[in-house]
């Protein structure tokens, strides 16, 4: 509890800087977006344990630069890297997609010219590097609203594999709450889902709390999903940093 | 501490929505109010009075339709100092030959601009009054202010020092006079009556420039807090 209020007494004393292109949740896409030739690099650490009801264990990493091409349009170019365990499967590291993604707020990048409702659309195109022929599409329809010290937001997500014969689809509907306990620092919860529509994947879901801090041109979220459908934990914490 | 010294003479502005101060509209023609600033530095030195800026508070007025510009050119603003009635633009076209990213953290207006190239030109609303301090994040020693004000009564003082305030309801009033640097705004009390002319003199003091921080709160690439 001490070392609790120490952090909170040190995140209020500290000086902080608002600023644009990060997330204030774990599992879902902020609506903020870099300004015009902003520059941020992110990563996203995240886990997956007893996906399915087995041991299947999951941690994936999410590494890229994101370019703000305009005040409203930013690009992200991201590798991603995945670990897996499995009773079936032999334990394995591999690099395994890169590509692009857009992210288009459809309101100002200004908060004082936005109105508190916002809405921020994402697509993105993926390259599957151990299957070859392998081709992933991602998108999200994000809102999000903020009133004072509340920010909340729903994000409506979907993955499609696109391989010859053999499609996998699934939709990744979430929601979360925010709320500012002090500059910089937020507390909250979340609820995060990966629903499929075929019998090649499997669906799960998880709640739980989240966090998010904002520290000059530094920001880290995270949140510790707690599983409540084909999950045991699945924490997720990202963290980004603009030039 | 200048920023309180700023905020404690703008004590009926800072962080005040437009829409706040009591007392009528001005309907033309008020009275007028005239007078002198005089400047002098932080050693005593008299000093120019130009780049100041003479204004009233007490009153509301609508903006008018000018937008004002704060220009990029040289790695400066220019000019370093406006002033514009609440709900105004500001727009900031960029001069130069290279990239330059226009921000404030001033609590009256936090904004990021980007950067942009020279021919391009972004603008900002003010809906709140105060003082607006805008930088660059790539070149620390470009500065400039922005005062917010919650009427059109603002002029600029002739190379003098000479002001003529045009169109003053009448009333009892507080008239400013802010210059860049100035260590806290010179005030009076003035009572305006219609078609009168109210006389007053400032005095201000020219500090130096106040050292600032990039956009996110830290010293700037070459480790310096500017100037």
């Amino acid at each position: 509890m001490r070392i609790v209020l120490a952090f909170l007494v040190v995140v209020c004393v500290l000086p902080r800087t608002a600023r644009a292109g990060r997330s204030f949740y774990g599992w879902l896409y902020g609506t903020e977006v870099l300004p015009e030739r902003g520059v941020e690099l992110q990563t996203w650490i995240l886990e997956a344990n007893d996906k399915y009801g087995s041991n299947a264990k999951e941690t994936s990493i999410w590494w890229g630069p994101l370019i703000g091409v305009t005040d409203q349009l930013e690009l992200a170019l991201p590798i991603e890297l995945e670990w897996v365990s499995s009773d079936a499967d032999k334990t394995f590291f591999t690099f395994r997609r890169f590509g692009i993604e857009a992210r288009y707020r459809l309101a100002s990048q200004d908060p004082a010219d936005a109105s508190a409702f916002v809405p921020l659309v994402r697509v993105a195109a993926k390259r599957d590097v151990t299957v070859r022929d392998d081709v992933r599409l991602e998108g999200d329809l994000v809102a999000s609203y903020e009133l004072g010290p509340v920010h909340a937001l729903v994000d409506l997500g979907f993955a499609s594999d696109l391989r010859p014969h053999t499609r996998h689809s699934e939709v990744r509907p979430g929601g979360g709450l925010s709320f500012r306990v002090a500059d910089g620092f937020r507390l909250g919860a979340e609820v995060y889902s990966e629903v499929s529509f075929d019998s090649r994947g499997a669906s799960w879901a998880a709640v739980g709390p989240n966090m998010a801090w904002t520290h000059g041109r530094f920001w880290l979220s995270g949140a510790m999903g707690i599983g409540v459908y084909h999950v045991k934990l699945a924490p997720r914490v990202m963290w980004g940093i603009a030039f | 501490m200048r920023a309180i010294l700023v905020l404690t003479g703008f004590a009926a502005l800072a962080g005040s929505a437009a829409g706040a101060f009591a007392g009528p509209a001005a309907t033309a023609p008020g009275g007028r109010v005239v007078g002198t600033v005089k400047v002098t530095e932080y050693d005593g030195t008299q000093a120019e009075a130009v780049d100041v800026i003479v204004y009233v508070v007490g009153f509301n007025e609508p903006p008018g339709d000018d937008v004002t510009t704060v220009a990029q050119k040289g790695r400066k603003f220019v000019p370093d100092l406006v002033a514009i009635t609440a709900n105004e633009r500001v727009s900031f076209p960029n001069f130069d030959p290279f990239l330059h990213n226009v921000f404030s953290q001033s609590s009256a207006r936090k904004f990021d601009l980007g950067s942009y190239p020279r021919g391009d030109a972004k603008d900002k609303q003010f809906p709140l009054t105060g003082v607006v301090d805008v930088y660059c994040n790539i070149h620390p020693e470009m500065a400039a202010t922005i005062l917010v004000l919650p009427n059109r009564r603002h002029v600029r003082t002739d190379a003098t020092g000479r002001f003529v305030l045009e169109g003053v309801p009448p009333g009892d009033w507080t008239v400013f006079a802010y210059a860049r640097r100035a260590t806290k705004p010179a005030s009076a009390k003035v009572s305006v009556s219609p078609s009168t002319e109210t006389t007053v003199t400032l005095a201000l003091v020219r500090g130096a420039e106040p050292a600032h921080l990039n956009k996110y709160g830290e010293k700037y690439h070459d480790g310096k807090v500017y100037p």
